[in-house]
């Protein structure tokens, strides 16, 4: 887009592989933002509320050789974690930083591998596989009787080969969210929502049914659920609780009745892969959809479009129940940090306060993965309970470094597969042995 | 000679000044062991010393700025991708093969069932050095209220009576030990690795400031062997699993699916570019994405230049009013963040809630149908590129003296005629240099396609081969997109991309010299 007005070829060609270069120490797999939604996907509506100053800069922040302990955030959560290192720096008589940094994924593994790394990151389990590859975060011994406190789904999520390697705060998971004036019920069934879609259609109310993003490279994150509802899935899972990266099950019989489903409902144009995660947001709040199918990140959008909305589980779909993927955020220590005293003692007893828990629900309203807090803020906030239903028993989003290599091909067969440009078997099998050979490269 | 006039002592002052910043920056590595580059910033500052300080070297004092700036910004990442293409660096090949033979043993450790958490003080032995001095645990088992110092050679009970507790229940003094604060156990690095073993293998670690749990470690590394031997299958009576090195990695002896996260990183000669030369995907992607890359990158350099030429010729005439305002509306697309332009057009293109389907009454797929995309991308790289070339033929058209044409039109030339012998060869001379330049950055235009299409749409039924893909962000998705991002072998793909555009601009710029000769 820029030309170089000055540019003599060498110079050009030369910037070309250094800016390669630069891209390449910056790290950078999946651009993941604060959410634990795969960045891959849609950045745009899974970062939360206002976008973080820090998109305009991608440099880390710098370490103060002069501080006790430096803890990485992004900039949502940044004035609830301070409130609470500011405590603990008052107990330990110590002095706390806590930095905003842009892109905390790749930062960190970058900064910690150059051993200018913070002491505690906050982040997403799903980026847990990649940091154990690099001995970037170390687990974490939580006692039994810490570990009992939290929801075992969010326990789940924070383990990596058997250990714990974080406390987790909060948890999420796309459910369906429906605008009332329109679908005034919840619905049980897919069935349901296509039926009553279809004659508010009919009666002009509405322009469509469903608002689902898919975009014409496809969207795997929202794949899932459907694949998920006939015992299919990605991986399958360990007795240990891991995903098995020698396991793929993107062509099991399961998952290929869930890209039938997909298929019909491409057919139907109730799914479409024109509606993306540019349009989603705008398109349900516009009010002309009944229903959305998608998780909190949308809810501040909707409110201020002025939609009465309701959240409510996913359905069942030809009989099965659509499961979504859990997202847990928890904060790392670091394996080489510089006070990993002070790191671990802030983690293990200031993270597990309900206090803090509830000031990062407040920014955030995701719910809190400590049960103490969730009792507390799901009395009086339905929306977080609606969440928590909508997640219950679900699995969380893989963390093994393999799913770097599902995204792409996942996400791409469900949007061919939807825009009726391959069939659901013979796409899925591509994509399998993509996968699979993907992973075998590593 | 007069001496010291005040440019003297600033010459002096500035020399000072940047010699001083030297030395810090050298500190600073110094510190973090880069010894290479504290010696290339010796070199900087000898050089400074010995152009500036003296009175010889004239045309160097002009040239060493540009030419520090060219080593770190243009030489040294050259050499560091290519340094790189020849390791396998990459996600799970990042450390050494001792630190992650370290980090698996030591990720490994779980806490022994049925065993309290204990309180503790890290304490030293009385007179003993907070810091260096070896480390004594005094624990509390919560359950029996039993005192324990752990040292390094196990624990021993010790009487209630000669230790004082807090209302926790922590020990807070015990005689012939001195009780180190938190800033004291934080500043103390070695308890990382200090433990305080029980039986069977177990023992006592310490997790935050004061608290302590008994955990064993379930992996263990036999150096003699060079095998990682995994132990939990032991616990349910299977044969424990056994890990060798391949490849950089801990691969299981009996099941080579079953890998261990944390590999290290090595030379691997020329591997990676084996591995490009040989890839099947890659081979059968290369000539489609090659020749639609020669294609965009052309097709972008042209029809922008020309667009741009032909607004420059048209806003260059005398005739034509309010100039001025309608240059500035023509470079707007220019001002405006490429990132931002190449977003709102991705959404214009929609098929079903796009601008430019409603507006024409279309129903073109444009992202999702290979061809369309392809024109989808020119569409918008020229909407991009135009004002550029329109700037740069502003300014050469300008610099045409007026008389050439006045001469070419009392001979008699119309006006085509004139533009197409006199203007054409006069603005090509200038910015043919230009064109290729453009060539070799649309060449690699990473960011357009990225944010437009993400390469795609990906068509037959795969994920690895985009329409709209350039060996770029092929090259991109090639590396960084399977199980584990590998560096290395995207250093050595954007070798081959940079000889690709070191050949083509080559025989650009060959075009041009003949261009100059003609006049």
């Amino acid at each position: 887009m820029h030309k170089r007005a000055f540019g003599t070829v060498s110079s050009a060609a030369v910037t070309c592989v250094a800016a390669l270069a630069l891209s390449a120490c910056g790290g950078g797999t999946t651009p993941s933002t604060s959410s634990t939604q795969p960045a891959g996907q849609s950045s745009s509506t899974t970062t939360e509320a206002a976008p973080a100053p820090s998109e305009s800069t991608t440099a880390a922040p710098v370490r103060d050789a002069n501080v006790d302990l430096v803890i990485w955030t992004d900039n949502d959560r940044a004035a609830a974690v301070k409130k609470y290192a500011d405590q603990f720096g008052e107990e330990q008589g110590i002095k706390v930083q806590v930095q905003v940094a842009p892109d905390v994924r790749a930062n960190f593994k970058d900064a910690t591998n150059a051993g200018k790394g913070p002491d505690v990151i906050v982040g997403a389990h799903d980026w847990l596989g990649e940091l154990v590859q690099n001995n970037a975060v170390e687990p974490i011994p939580m006692s039994a009787d810490v570990q009992a406190q939290f929801s075992p789904e969010a326990m789940g999520a924070t383990k990596f080969n058997g250990q714990i390697y974080g406390v987790p705060y909060a948890v999420e998971n796309i459910g369906v969210v429906r605008n009332t004036a329109l679908a005034p019920d919840a619905p049980k069934t897919y069935e349901d929502m296509v039926k009553n879609g279809q004659s508010l259609m009919k009666a002009g109310k509405a322009e469509g049914v469903v608002v689902q993003e898919v975009g014409k490279t496809g969207n795997a994150y929202y794949t899932y659920p459907y694949l998920k509802a006939f015992g299919g899935g990605i991986f399958a899972v360990k007795d240990n609780g891991d995903y098995d990266p020698n396991k793929v099950i993107v062509n099991s019989a399961g998952s290929v009745k869930g890209a039938q489903q997909l298929a019909l409902l491409g057919k139907e144009k109730i799914l479409s892969t024109n509606v993306d995660g540019t349009n989603a947001d705008a398109l349900f709040d516009g009010g002309k959809y009944p229903y959305y199918i998608t998780g909190p990140w949308a809810i501040d959008k909707a409110k201020k479009a002025n939609i009465k909305y309701a959240i409510s589980p996913l359905p069942t779909i030809a009989g099965g129940q659509m499961e979504p993927f859990l997202g847990v955020q928890m904060f790392y220590v670091s394996a080489k940090a510089k006070n990993k005293a002070y790191a671990e003692e802030f983690v293990l007893k200031y993270v597990t306060k309900k206090e803090m828990q509830v000031d990062l629900f407040n920014i955030g309203h995701r719910p809190p993965a400590l049960k103490a807090a969730y009792d507390e803020v799901s009395a009086s906030d339905p929306d977080v309970k609606a969440w928590f239903e909508a997640g219950k028993g679900a699995l969380p989003m893989p963390n093994i470094p393999a799913m770097n290599a599902v995204w792409g091909p996942l996400g791409q067969a469900g949007a061919d597969v939807i825009s009726g440009k391959a069939k659901p078997q013979e796409r899925f099998d591509a994509a399998q042995k993509e996968i699979v050979a993907n992973i075998k490269k590593g | 000679m007069k001496s010291r006039s005040p440019y003297v002592i600033l010459k002096w002052a500035i020399i000072a000044v940047v010699l001083a910043g030297i030395v810090y920056a050298a500190g600073l590595f110094a510190a973090n062991g880069q010894l290479i580059l504290v010696v290339v910033l010796g070199l900087i500052g000898l050089a400074i010393l010995a152009v500036y300080a003296t009175r010889r070297a004239v045309p160097m004092k002009y040239l060493l700025p540009g030419l520090i700036f060219f080593l770190a910004f243009q030489i040294w990442p050259a050499v560091f991708t290519g340094a790189t293409s020849f390791t396998n660096w990459g996600d799970g090949h990042s450390l050494t093969k001792q630190e992650s033979i370290k980090a698996i043993t030591q990720s490994s450790v779980v806490e022994v069932q049925g065993q309290p958490r204990y309180e503790l003080s890290v304490a030293v032995k009385e007179g003993g050095d907070v810091a260096t001095a070896d480390p004594v645990y005094i624990l509390t088992n919560p359950q029996t209220k039993q005192v324990y110092a752990g040292t390094k050679d196990g624990l021993t009970e010790l009487s209630a009576t000669d230790v004082t507790r807090n209302d926790l229940g922590r020990v807070t003094a015990a005689k012939g030990y001195t009780i180190l604060n938190g800033r004291q156990v934080n500043a103390r690095q070695d308890l990382d690795d200090f433990t305080v073993p029980t039986r069977g293998g177990a023992a006592i670690k310490k997790v935050g400031l004061s608290e302590a749990y008994e955990g064993k470690p379930t992996v263990t590394y036999d150096a003699g062997r060079d095998r990682i031997i995994d132990h939990r299958p032991e616990a349910q009576g299977q044969p424990a699993k056994v890990y060798g090195p391949s490849n950089a990695t801990w691969v299981n002896v009996q099941n080579p699916d079953d890998r261990l996260a944390q590999g290290w990183k090595e030379n691997v000669g020329f591997a990676n570019f084996k591995n490009a030369l040989t890839n099947d995907t890659l081979r059968a992607g290369f000539l489609k994405i090659a020749g639609w890359n020669f294609v965009f990158a052309i097709v972008s350099v042209l029809s922008t230049f020309l667009l741009g030429l032909a607004l420059a010729l048209l806003f260059n005439d005398e005739r034509l009013k309010g100039k001025k305002v309608m240059r500035a509306v023509l470079i707007l697309p220019y001002a405006l963040p490429g990132f931002v332009t190449a977003l709102v057009w991705a959404s214009m293109f929609n098929q079903q809630f796009g601008l430019i389907n409603n507006l024409t009454g279309l129903t073109v797929d444009w992202l999702g149908n290979g061809i369309a995309a392809k024109f989808a991308i020119l569409l918008t790289n020229l909407w991009l590129g135009f004002p550029y070339m329109f700037i740069v033929c502003t300014g050469a058209l300008q610099s045409i003296p007026g008389d050439v044409k006045e001469a070419a039109a009392i001979d008699g030339a119309s006006g085509f005629r004139t533009v197409r012998s006199i203007t054409m060869p006069l603005v090509l001379v200038a910015v043919g240099p230009l064109l290729i330049a453009s060539f070799a950055f649309n060449f690699n235009n990473f960011s357009l396609i990225f944010l437009m299409t993400e390469g795609g749409p990906f068509e037959g039924g795969q994920s690895a081969i985009g329409s709209t893909d350039l060996l770029i962000t092929y090259a991109y998705r090639l590396a960084f997109t399977s199980a584990a991002p590998n560096f290395g072998y995207a250093a050595a793909i954007s070798i081959f991309i940079f000889l690709i555009v070191a050949v083509a601009s080559w025989f650009g710029f060959r075009q041009t010299k003949a261009l100059e000769e003609v006049n």
